[in-house]
């Protein structure tokens, strides 16, 4: 297709859809950054007049929040009140802010890089069996994308039932071995896409040069769909890191991650920490920002690479 | 001249499929072998089995009279260049000529030497910085074979080369692949299912046809002596006329009836041990009769059907009994309005087939 000029409609289309597609991740922002007296008040505020980075101490600092305040702080629609200053509250608000949000972040970055590893190793060289020797004949490609045919919780179920019997619940070899196992067959389809787009005569090209088959996948294929990994690569660590089923049912008090702890901010005894939550999604999504801005040239590659004809 | 390959039996099944039936023939070094045959025939196979991508069900190869069968893929010496040319697209044109000399561990400065002596003999000396994304098709062609021929491999196999390329393309590589044919003096093996291309490159043709050696010969008795109706009619453009028709006998002379009509045989030692009443397909190549007046002696007559001018000359398509015969001829010698023209084979050139298993008559006997 020619390059079109851009013109005024184009932009106007443009923007619309952005602040479509952005106005969510724009208002988590503005709320992360908002006393508790204006998370949900009506007429809705903006931006904050009142700006305060007191929910992102309680997510990242709490002890130099207790310290400022001298004490815990019981959030209500109306306002916040001090309470019990000595005694610390028991319970769960008292949980929630006697523990920072650092071992759900933690949990989620070991659990999403290792995973998203795990599923992409797995996931390569089950793209490669498939694509190049055709293995499990028409079946077996068929078979493991079924795991994601049902809905999660009918897997989840029989994973609780087998990772209790083996002491893998609430570890993090345990749920990395989730992790994967979950999303292998993403990766190994998209993979396999990428693969099968590639003329198998390249790998045979460097096999007559001398390359075993090993060498000729790793040092020929591995390159040429260098961009469909990095992107599949992306995807997979984003499931991962928004993963949340497999993390509440398996983990319970030694391993956490972000949703986990994001559904903890929610709950009928302590109020709406709505504020809470958003400052803590807020951190969440800034690695994928960051990694998704220096691997786009990649991305933008990966997801057509389809779309090239050899 | 030595034989610098030979093939023994070759077999080769996929499951119930024969994709390679029981093939043995001998290449002289320094000859440009064409394994031509249509699509599925079985002559991508064979390549793959020379060059060791593929493992043989059965029978040998041999390099030089040794067997290779036992040596694996890249180590046979054997260059393979790939339909779709298999460039390394992450790598620059220097960086894919260099790669099998990186891999056989040649050293830098003698690679370097190697890699640009050979970019200008395929004539890309001054693209060696580019990526193959910034090349154009002939170009990627002559990377894969520049590629190919650095490492000076015993035989070069050439799988369908020419078949990405436009018509224009196609008439120049075929120069160059010719050029190169004579300046290296290289030992080709060419798989093609363009019967111009093998003809006009080939020293010598094996016909293949459903994994079976249809017939292995020069080129030229390839073209004018084929073996079989399949290799006559696989060759030549229009292809070779078939007139099935029942041996007899008249006066002395034996002949081809179809439905009443009759086409005279010269006489051939072929015909000795047929009997009359066999079923028998007579073979005419339609540049191998000739339009001549009614009457005239050997000939016989066809209804002329339609006539299509070609410049120089001309296909003309006319009736005999149920069959269309097309012979092509010089444009002074087309005829004039309609109804019976004669057309007088060449007696040399004429072919007999069995009917039944298509197979040609020599000597007497079906062989």
């Amino acid at each position: 297709m020619p390059p079109k000029r851009f013109t005024w409609y184009n932009g106007i289309g443009l923007t619309l859809a952005l602040i479509f597609a952005l106005f969510p991740v724009l208002w988590m922002i503005s709320t992360s950054f908002k006393p508790s007296n204006e998370w949900v008040r009506q007429p809705p505020v903006w931006v904050s007049g009142d700006a305060t980075v007191e929910n992102y101490l309680t997510v990242l600092w709490p002890s130099a929040l207790l310290e400022k305040r001298g004490g815990l702080t019981q959030y209500t629609e109306g306002g916040e009140q001090k309470v019990a200053e000595q005694t610390g509250v028991g319970g769960a608000v008292g949980d929630i802010l006697n523990k920072s949000a650092w071992q759900a972040i933690w949990g989620s970055v070991i659990l999403s890089v290792f995973g998203t590893a795990l599923s992409i190793i797995v996931g390569l060289m089950a793209a490669i069996s498939i694509a190049r020797y055709r293995f499990g004949g028409n079946t077996t490609p068929f078979f493991i994308l079924s795991g994601r045919m049902f809905p999660p919780i009918a897997i989840a179920i029989p994973f609780v039932v087998m990772f209790s019997d083996v002491g893998a619940t609430d570890t993090y070899w345990g749920l990395i071995l989730a992790y994967g196992a979950v999303t292998v067959p993403f990766s190994t389809w998209m993979l396999k896409s990428f693969i099968d787009d590639l003329p198998k005569e390249i790998e045979e090209a460097a096999m007559m040069d001398g390359m075993s088959r090993w060498g000729a996948h790793l040092r020929i294929t591995l390159p040429l769909i260098k961009g469909g990994v990095i992107a599949t690569t992306l995807f997979i660590f984003i499931l991962n890191w928004s993963e949340f089923l497999f993390a509440l049912i398996l983990a319970y008090t030694k391993v956490s991650t972000i949703p986990v702890q994001l559904s903890k901010y929610f709950s009928a005894t302590e109020g709406l920490l709505i504020g809470v939550q958003a400052a803590l999604a807020t951190v969440s999504i800034v690695p994928l920002v960051i990694v998704g801005f220096f691997i786009q040239k990649h991305l933008v590659r990966g997801l057509t690479l389809g779309a090239i004809k050899r | 001249m030595a034989i610098k390959l030979e093939l023994v039996n070759l077999r080769k099944e996929y499951g119930a499929l024969v994709a390679v039936n029981d093939m043995s023939l001998k290449v002289e070094e320094g000859e440009t072998m064409a394994l031509l045959g249509p699509s599925g025939c079985g002559k991508s196979t064979t390549l793959n089995m020379i060059v060791g991508l593929e493992t043989p069900t059965s029978g040998d190869i041999l390099i030089d009279g040794q067997s290779v069968s036992k040596i694996p893929v890249g180590r046979r010496n054997v260059g393979l260049v790939f339909q779709d040319y298999a460039v390394f697209t992450h790598m620059t044109v220097r960086g894919n000529m260099e790669y099998g000399l990186k891999v056989r561990k040649v050293g830098q400065r003698e690679i370097n030497q190697q890699v640009e002596k050979m970019a200008s003999f395929v004539g890309l000396a001054d693209k060696l910085h580019r990526k193959p994304a910034e090349l154009s098709a002939s170009e990627m062609q002559r990377v894969a074979i520049g590629r190919t021929l650095v490492t000076s491999p015993q035989i070069l196999l050439l799988d369908e080369p020419l078949s990405n390329l436009e018509s224009e393309m196609r008439h120049q590589m075929r120069r160059e692949l010719h050029r190169i044919q004579l300046e290296t003096k290289q030992t080709i093996i060419y798989v093609t299912h363009d019967q111009i291309e093998a003809l006009s490159l080939a020293h010598r043709i094996a016909v293949m046809n459903l994994g079976v050696l249809q017939q292995y010969d020069t080129s030229y008795n390839v073209y004018h002596y084929p073996r079989s109706t399949f290799v006559g009619s696989f060759l030549g453009n229009p292809p070779m006329n078939f007139i099935k028709g029942t041996l007899k006998s008249a006066g002395g002379q034996r002949l081809i009836e179809q439905d009443g009509a009759r086409i005279p045989l010269p006489s051939m030692k072929e015909l000795a041990g047929v009997s009359d009443g066999a079923a028998v397909t007579v073979g005419i190549r339609a540049e191998t009769a000739d339009i001549v007046p009614l009457g005239s002696p050997g000939s016989f007559e066809a209804e002329l059907f339609a006539i299509e001018p070609q410049g120089p000359e001309a296909v003309v398509t006319a009736k005999f009994a149920n069959t269309l015969l097309k012979v092509v001829v010089p444009t002074s010698a087309v005829p004039k309005g309609s109804g019976s023209i004669a057309l007088l084979p060449h007696a040399n050139l004429l072919a007999l087939f069995d009917t039944q298993s298509g197979v040609r008559l020599m000597n007497g006997a079906a062989s």
